[in-house]
């Protein structure tokens, strides 16, 4: 294995390790907070679950943006 | 990207497996939803009561986001959207997609969903030009006149954000059950197989969602 290929390796799994942590902060502070929702105004929880679903594809197309990238940067390898 | 094997020409034009897939659900819509609703009743049968219950179901979620009048005005191509996006995501479930020639799944290649993307941005300028006529150019120059740049930026990167969303779910979904097949061939993949129906009607949601807020947004009254 040259250098090349072993800078983007590490390359790759910064990527993932990086685009992963924000979004699953924002995913745990979402969830948390539909949670605490639903056990107050149990009659709302379909709508939470629904508007919390939505929010979560939003949060998770950051991560899937890095992944994206990895897969590009791993096609260059 | 891996660039697909074309398959044939027709008047130059390349046609791959993603293009014939997409060819095969079109079809596949078209017969099913001909069929089911060829005799219908005032007493509904099996099949109309699925296609009602469909129908009326995005019809009343859509009508929540943008009122019931637009909803119904913009009802065909928001639908049309939605369930061609949802067969093309599960379509990638199917036994044998990605390993014969001419079947693949539309949705896991970038010009696809670019292509639904555009859609989608046209569909929005057109409402906004047809409900307020050249009214809605002034939306560009809301609040002040400086923000036209960045009020143009906002536009042209909504069909980005829309394509590599849709692509990158579907796409990143099908290379880690790929992956898994050769790390656990047994009983890991099907796992994430299930994941991915979650993830393809989800993404199928979020993308009309997303279609029908822009929509609702080019249209709203001036503020």
């Amino acid at each position: 294995m040259n250098m090349t290929s072993a800078i983007i390796a590490l390359a790759v799994a910064l990527v993932m390790g990086i685009a992963t942590i924000g979004p699953a902060l924002g995913q745990g502070t979402a969830a948390a907070k539909a949670m605490e929702g639903m056990a107050r105004q149990p009659e709302m929880a379909g709508e939470l679950r629904t508007t919390l679903i939505i929010a979560m594809a939003f949060m998770e197309a950051l991560t899937i943006y890095g992944l994206l990238i990895a897969f590009l940067l791993l096609l260059k390898m | 990207m891996e660039t697909a094997k074309v398959l044939f020409t027709i008047f130059g034009l390349e046609v791959t497996g993603h293009v014939t897939t997409m060819w095969a659900i079109m079809a596949f819509l078209f017969v099913v939803l001909v069929l089911m609703t060829r005799k219908m009743d005032k007493v509904p049968g099996r099949f109309q009561c699925l296609i009602e219950y469909t129908v009326e179901g995005l019809l009343n979620f859509f009508s929540g986001m943008m009122g019931k009048k637009m909803a119904r005005r913009y009802f065909p191509l928001l639908c049309t959207l939605f369930l061609f996006i949802l067969v093309s995501n599960w379509s990638g479930i199917l036994p044998l997609a990605g390993h014969v020639e001419g079947f693949r799944p539309p949705t896991s290649t970038l010009s696809v969903t670019a292509a639904l993307a555009l859609v989608a941005f046209f569909a929005t300028q057109f409402a906004g030009f047809r409900e307020k006529g050249f009214g809605y150019l002034k939306h560009f120059f809301q609040p002040f006149i400086f923000m036209f740049p960045l009020n143009l930026i906002e536009e042209l990167v909504r069909p980005l954000s829309l394509s590599l969303r849709l692509y990158g779910n579907i796409f990143g979904e099908e290379m880690v059950v790929a992956v898994l097949l050769s790390i656990a061939p047994y009983f890991a993949p099907a796992l994430m197989q299930m994941l991915g129906i979650l993830f393809g009607f989800i993404q199928a949601v979020v993308f009309t969602t997303l279609t029908a807020i822009y929509i609702s947004s080019a249209t709203a009254d001036a503020h």
